[in-house]
């Protein structure tokens, strides 16, 4: 990649801006990511008084069901959260270009060369961005590293459900992660990470989309809604020739 | 099968105990069994059939706690009297004989009686120092064990050491100990009955099924029985009510600790452990720890003293960032650390851009 050639580029395209609308999330991508992130938020917020329980019911029991209430929301939210991260899955092997998973999983010499550009904007070594049509292969990666999380948030879930599940009943199945996570004490702890992982990752995601949005003038964030992004027409057949 | 001859009559009545109040106790094993009452007619026929078995109890890396609380005093009830009328050929702690004497008791039965006697261990088999850390009459215990629960009928693990390592096998595990089933690979009719110390009920329990049935009863991924480890202690817990509420212990001694509120937040391990200690209770059912105001420290679960501590806390901390430290603090911090990166990251960027576009722009101006 001829990086200088491309700063001037991207400079000179701020200057007179020629750039292209692509359709580059599809909808299931779209709709799975704001499935996920609603249910996270709930997750998350739901979890963290579950594992940590700051507020106390007043007398008598049989009056309150507070704990009740937030593990029953946990478990719902745990329904739309599954089944989204289920059908991104399934969507990284039938979806759009965009959506496919060697965007995440960078096979080809190119995308990790330009995942190299890309460290270097994040460590302010570059002040603009490397082109890019679709994901970018550094956020990418990371968003590979954020299902495995997650994935790995449900099955710990399901893990620590199966306890409670009544004698015969179909989640009893999933017993037998238990001792793959070395036990339920230690799933659970996992699954409490997990959660700290998310909330991390949700602050580095949103302040990256902000600031990504801002130096590289593409719509970034409206795309998520509306599935459309603003690319420069060259790097676009730039994209193509790779190919 | 005259029944007035038989072992157990005999000593019940020699003890007073009525022949209703043996039914009734194996109605109460049919129910600790989840078996319908009328089961209880089977068991106590088939108990009063049995040839009084052989057991032989041995001690290696142990406190003897399982001990204790086999031989519990108090009210003697039939349980007790099953437990007592066992032949018991071989136990180190409770036998008269001592020395020499006493390991040729076992090697009787041993050679006398193959495949006709329970073998029952308390306590962790270490391996380290080929076997060094627990020799008995100049055996190791690895021997022992292979040798004795080898040609047993079956073979019970007594209490979490025997049944997982325990407590002597918490990390570092300095003496390579190790539970029967890893001592002892490939043993049949072997089963766990974890806990610290476990539960005599429970003993009796098994011991009833198995001469019930010649079988030990179903049991869990680790061996365990599910009758008495088939439930979480959650789930049936009395205190369940005042988690599901939402009333929690916030201190020892507090008000809600009087009130008798869940002991959740002070580190209970009861959603995460297995076994009957709300239905069955220890000492005569008296009471159990949870009952008396004290947390579930997880003790029939596997590797509880490495993986249930710290005892006190809901979970454990972060490896490395010392014991004060739990996991909600430093995701705290992370999370603030990483929202500062990027405010300031940011700013260095905008200014970055702002230096760069004038850089252009003179650049432009010039050309
Ligand atoms: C729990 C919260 C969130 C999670 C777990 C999450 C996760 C993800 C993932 C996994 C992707 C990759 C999309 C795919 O191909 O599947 C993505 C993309 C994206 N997300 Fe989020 N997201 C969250 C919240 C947000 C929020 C609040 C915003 C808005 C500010 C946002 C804006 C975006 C944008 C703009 C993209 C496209 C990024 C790109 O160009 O590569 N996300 N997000
Ligand atoms: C992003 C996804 C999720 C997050 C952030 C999350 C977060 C949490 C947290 C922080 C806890 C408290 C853990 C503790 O300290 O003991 C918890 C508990 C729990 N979660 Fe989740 N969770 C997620 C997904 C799920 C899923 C998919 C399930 C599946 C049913 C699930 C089931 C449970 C259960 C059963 C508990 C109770 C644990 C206990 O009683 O010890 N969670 N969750
Ligand atoms: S005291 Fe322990 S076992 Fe009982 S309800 Fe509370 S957390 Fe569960
Ligand atoms: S309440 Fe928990 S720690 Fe106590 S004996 Fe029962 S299983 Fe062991």
């Amino acid at each position: 990649m001829n990086t200088a050639a491309s700063i001037d580029s991207a400079a000179a395209s701020a200057v007179q801006p020629q750039v292209i609308r692509v359709y580059v999330w599809d909808l299931p991508v779209r709709l799975t990511h704001w499935l996920l992130t609603g249910s996270i938020v709930v997750l998350a917020i739901t979890g963290f008084y579950i594992g940590h329980p700051f507020i106390t019911a007043p007398d008598p029991a049989g009056q309150e069901f507070v704990m009740g209430t937030v593990l029953a929301i946990h478990f719902f939210a745990a329904i739309v959260f599954s089944l989204s991260e289920l059908a991104r899955i399934v969507w990284m092997f039938v979806g759009n270009k965009y959506a496919r998973w060697n965007q995440m999983i960078p096979v080809s010499k190119a995308r990790w060369r330009s995942a190299w550009e890309w460290l270097k904007f994040y460590v302010l070594f570059r002040p603009v961005t490397p082109r890019f049509v679709g994901h970018n292969p550094l956020a990418g990666m990371t968003y590979m590293l954020v299902y495995a999380v997650c994935l790995l948030s449900a099955l710990t879930g399901y893990a620590i459900f199966s306890v409670s599940a009544g004698i015969g009943s179909p989640m009893q199945v999933f017993s037998v992660l238990v001792p793959l996570f070395g036990g339920l004490q230690t799933a659970r702890w996992i699954h409490h990470l997990c959660m700290w992982l998310l909330v991390l990752f949700v602050i580095h995601h949103v302040s990256c989309a902000l600031l990504v949005a801002r130096a590289a003038k593409n719509a970034a964030i409206d795309s998520m809604f509306s599935g459309y992004r603003f690319v420069r027409p060259e790097d676009l057949e730039a994209e193509e020739a790779e190919e | 099968m005259a029944a007035s001859e038989s072992w157990l009559v005999e000593e019940l009545e020699r003890r007073g105990v009525s022949r209703r109040e043996f039914v009734g106790f194996c109605g109460v094993m049919a129910s600790i069994f989840a078996m319908p009452r009328t089961v209880g007619a089977r068991i106590a026929q088939a108990i009063e059939a049995a040839d009084k078995p052989t057991l032989v109890w041995l001690e290696f890396q142990d406190c003897a706690g399982n001990t204790e609380s086999f031989l519990r005093a108090g009210r003697p009830t039939t349980a007790d009297i099953v437990l007592d009328t066992l032949s018991i050929d071989y136990h180190e702690t409770i036998m008269a004989a001592a020395g020499h004497r006493a390991e040729e008791a076992l090697e009787g039965v041993v050679s006398q009686k193959p495949g006709g006697y329970i073998a029952v261990v308390e306590g962790s088999i270490p391996t380290g120092a080929n076997g060094a850390y627990c020799t008995i009459g100049g055996r190791s215990a690895e021997q022992i064990a292979k040798e004795v629960c080898g040609g047993a009928a079956a073979t019970i693990a007594i209490g979490t050491c025997a049944a997982f390592g325990g407590l002597p096998a918490a990390a570092p595990n300095p003496t390579g100990a190790l539970s029967v089933a890893d001592a002892v690979p490939g043993l049949k009719n072997l089963i766990n009955l974890p806990a610290c110390p476990a539960n005599a009920e429970n003993l009796a329990a098994v011991i009833v099924y198995f001469l019930t049935f010649n079988r030990w009863p179903p049991v869990d991924r680790y061996r365990r029985p599910l009758f008495a480890y088939g439930k979480a202690i959650h789930d049936n817990c009395e205190r369940r009510a005042h988690y599901d509420a939402g009333q929690f212990v916030e201190n020892w001694g507090d008000e809600a600790h009087r009130r008798g509120y869940c002991l959740y937040k002070m580190g209970c391990k009861g959603p995460v452990t297995f076994q009957n200690c709300p239905r069955v209770g220890w000492n005569e059912g008296t009471n159990w720890p949870v009952g008396c105001g004290h947390p579930c420290l997880g003790c029939a679960e596997p590797d509880f003293w490495d993986k249930m501590t710290p005892f006190y806390s809901h979970i454990a901390g972060v490896p490395g960032f010392g014991v004060h430290a739990t996991a909600d603090k430093i995701g705290i911090w992370a999370a603030a650390g990483v929202a500062a990166a990027y405010a300031i990251g940011g700013l260095v960027q905008y200014g970055r851009r702002m230096v760069h576009a004038k850089a252009e722009e003179e650049k432009g101006g010039q050309s």
